[in-house]
């Protein structure tokens, strides 16, 4: 008798324990579905890490845009959300060369605001250059006695003065925060052009600038104007304040981590700059 | 705040700048002369200062008075002219008639800007590595119909809400209606690139005729039917105005708002959730199916055609090759015919410069749409119906450089030249 039931206890047990070790390592998605390449939220989600990412870096010289998603999982979480895991490559966004590759989850959490970033990539393009192109610009605009003024970046005919280049990869890098907040699962965005740029000359050692952008609203087509404060120092987070035509308040970024939405990694939390 | 300043300056500036354009359009000018004065002392530059403060004369120094020695150059209107030399004169200060009649040097100037102008409107001298206006397309389809008069031909099939003329350039080597293919640009006004490749696209079919084989081998069987400015009104606004309007420009009944979008006013899930029905929406889709006389235009030539056999219809931006459904997921029934069509056309575009298309049904790669060209074509009977999505991927979006214009226009070329192939070789 015993021993019978003892051979029952044995199976259940185990299945008792199972559910412990699984707990322990990397967890099974629930509800997992890989999604092609080619799926539009895949792409889109693969943008808003790039958003998080171009403003978290925020540098005019290392911007990114997507290449191509070479590979993306959804994981639905019941009542929480959805979440995405996305491989892709990315392309340098003034030379479009490719510059390397991401890995990135993105979540797009019922209850919160704004998706929920994490993101990786190998980088290609040469750390001092970057550092180099951003400090030759941050000085170039420290020395300006006449603030930069411009506007339509790019003009109608998609021209660019190559005075005004890096005013427009400030203005895309404060856009990228305010892309990544707004953009939901299903609402996408691009920086369509900067219709107005205005320098503030300070005292201290920022750069500050005020714009006016267009924002290119998928799939609505609607076309969003939003003005955008920037205020910038070469290896220290992006300060933006920005206010869209079609909300009632100014919205501003938090001053160092964000770590509660997303994060970046390791050659990327770089604070310090060597001028 | 500073906001509403700089909107309010801006808006200033701009009445300023059309009041200025009107000024110099009309004729205040006749008679006026331009004299070049020399004084040769500090008194004499003060007697010029002082003339330039009397408010009858209505002079205009171009070249204030300075120094002795230094030229002062001085617009004075005719009804001063007396006056002004008899001052001069009578205090010595030397001056030289420069422009005679200033009115008669602007209208020989404006003469000069037309014509060079015209000599563009020659179709070869034209350039297709620049975005151009209606007025600049219109004409040089004239030149490409009479310069190659027995394969196009012009056609008008309506008229725009504005009452622009709608035209479609037809290339066909003969026969009585043969299979076709019908191609468009420019129904989403800002997107530039679409209109500018349609261009050079139509140069390309003309000119190569007789050339390349493949091409000669498709329209020795089959015709082929361009429309470039799909949407004339709002690509006129787009120049004028508003660089970013998409819509067409009618005017919605109860609405300030302007304008339909010309792909969401098709008989093809019309009023679906891909589309909105605000008028102030960048995707109304307008108060009925083919309410908009640039999509009923189309419609009406395509159905009494009736042998239209691909229809293919070019937008930006996105790098995307689309075919149907956009208004539902269930597949087309031939989704595997158009999915390999489409793999292949995408793979030939890349093979010139390298650039990346996705492709599927519109539903799956961009989102969902309803009343969409493509859509409606297909349920009519026109099984190879697409949409190109031309360049970018979003750095410039509409607002693409003309540079590259060209490189876009000859990828594309190699994608559609796929697409007539496979039309010529599978009659249905």
């Amino acid at each position: 008798m015993q021993r019978q039931s003892e051979a029952r206890l044995g199976p259940l047990l185990l299945l008792l324990l199972l559910p412990l070790a699984w707990g322990k390592g990397p967890s099974p998605p629930r509800a997992a579905e890989e999604l092609q390449v080619s799926n539009r939220l895949a792409g889109q989600a693969a943008r808003v890490a790039l958003h998080y990412l171009n403003y978290r870096l925020g540098s005019p010289s290392a911007l990114r845009a997507l290449g191509q998603v070479r590979k993306a999982t959804l994981k639905t979480i019941p009542g929480i959300g959805h979440k995405y895991y996305l491989q892709f490559t990315t392309e340098d966004y003034k030379s479009s060369l490719n510059v390397g590759t991401c890995l990135a989850t993105v979540f797009y959490l019922k209850r919160k605001p704004r998706p929920a970033v994490n993101i990786n990539c190998t980088y290609t393009k040469d750390q001092k250059q970057i550092r180099e192109d951003d400090y030759s610009f941050y000085k170039k605009m420290r020395q300006q006695t006449k603030p930069i003024i411009g506007n339509d970046i790019p003009d109608s005919y998609g021209n660019i003065e190559p005075a005004l280049e890096p005013a427009w990869a400030l203005a895309v890098a404060g856009s990228s925060y305010l892309m990544w907040e707004k953009s939901t699962e299903n609402l996408g965005y691009f920086m369509a052009q900067v219709k107005n740029v205005k320098q503030w000359i300070t005292k201290d050692d920022s750069i500050d600038f005020d714009y006016s952008v267009v924002l290119h609203e998928i799939p609505t087509q609607e076309m969003i104007s939003c003005h955008l404060r920037v205020i910038w120092t070469p290896g220290h987070p992006l300060k933006v304040k920005y206010f869209c035509l079609s909300e009632n308040q100014w919205s501003e970024s938090e001053e160092g981590s964000g770590t509660e939405s997303g994060s970046t990694n390791g050659i990327f939390n770089e604070k310090e700059a060597h001028f | 705040m500073s906001d509403n300043l700089s909107l309010l300056i801006m808006k200033g500036l701009l009445v300023f700048g059309v009041l200025l354009a009107a000024a110099f359009s009309q004729k205040l000018f006749v008679g006026d002369q331009v004299l070049r004065i020399t004084a040769s002392n500090e008194e004499q530059i003060a007697l010029l200062r002082e003339l330039g403060e009397l408010e009858d004369l209505q002079i205009d120094y171009w070249l204030s008075p300075a120094q002795p020695g230094l030229p002062v150059d001085v617009r004075v209107p005719f009804h001063s002219l007396q006056a002004v030399k008899v001052f001069l004169e009578s205090n010595t200060i030397p001056y030289t008639i420069t422009v005679d009649d200033l009115q008669e040097l602007l209208d020989e100037e404006k003469e000069a800007m037309m014509m060079s102008r015209k000599f563009e409107r020659s179709s070869n001298s034209f350039s297709f590595s620049s975005y151009h206006t209606i007025e600049e397309i219109y004409s040089w389809m004239d030149n490409l119909v009479a310069e190659n008069p027995d394969l196009v031909s012009k056609i008008q099939i309506g008229q725009s809400y504005e009452k622009r003329p709608l035209y479609v350039l037809k290339f066909s080597t003969g026969g009585v209606n043969r299979p076709a293919i019908w191609i468009d640009t420019g129904i989403h006004s800002r997107e530039w690139i679409t209109q500018a490749t349609g261009l050079w696209t139509a140069n390309k079919i003309a000119t190569e005729y007789g050339k390349d084989a493949s091409l000669t081998a498709v329209l020795d069987t089959v015709d082929i039917f361009f429309e470039i400015v799909t949407n004339p009104d709002g690509f006129a606004y787009t120049h004028s105005t508003n660089r970013m309007w998409r819509k067409t420009r009618s005017i919605n009944a109860g609405s300030s708002c302007r304008g339909v979008d010309p792909n969401r006013n098709w008989d093809a899930g019309f009023g679906g959730p891909g589309s909105s029905s605000n008028p102030c929406a960048e995707t109304y889709h307008g108060p009925h199916p083919h309410s908009e006389s640039e999509v009923k235009s189309i419609v009406d030539f395509v159905l009494s055609h009736g042998n239209m056999k691909a229809l293919l219809s070019i937008h930006s931006y996105s790098q995307m090759l689309l075919f149907p459904y956009g208004y539902k997921t269930e597949l087309a029934p031939d989704h595997q015919e158009l999915n390999d069509l489409a793999s292949e056309a995408v793979a030939a575009l890349a093979a010139l410069h390298g650039t990346k298309y996705t492709y599927g049904s519109t539903i799956d790669t961009i989102y969902r749409a309803d009343g969409t060209t493509i859509d409606w074509s297909y349920d009519n009977g026109i099984r190879y119906s697409y949409t190109f999505e031309l360049r970018d991927t979003g750095r410039y979006g509409f607002l693409l450089p003309a540079s590259q214009i060209i490189p876009t226009a000859e990828e594309t070329w190699l994608a559609l030249l796929k697409i007539m192939e496979h039309v010529r070789d599978n009659p249905y």
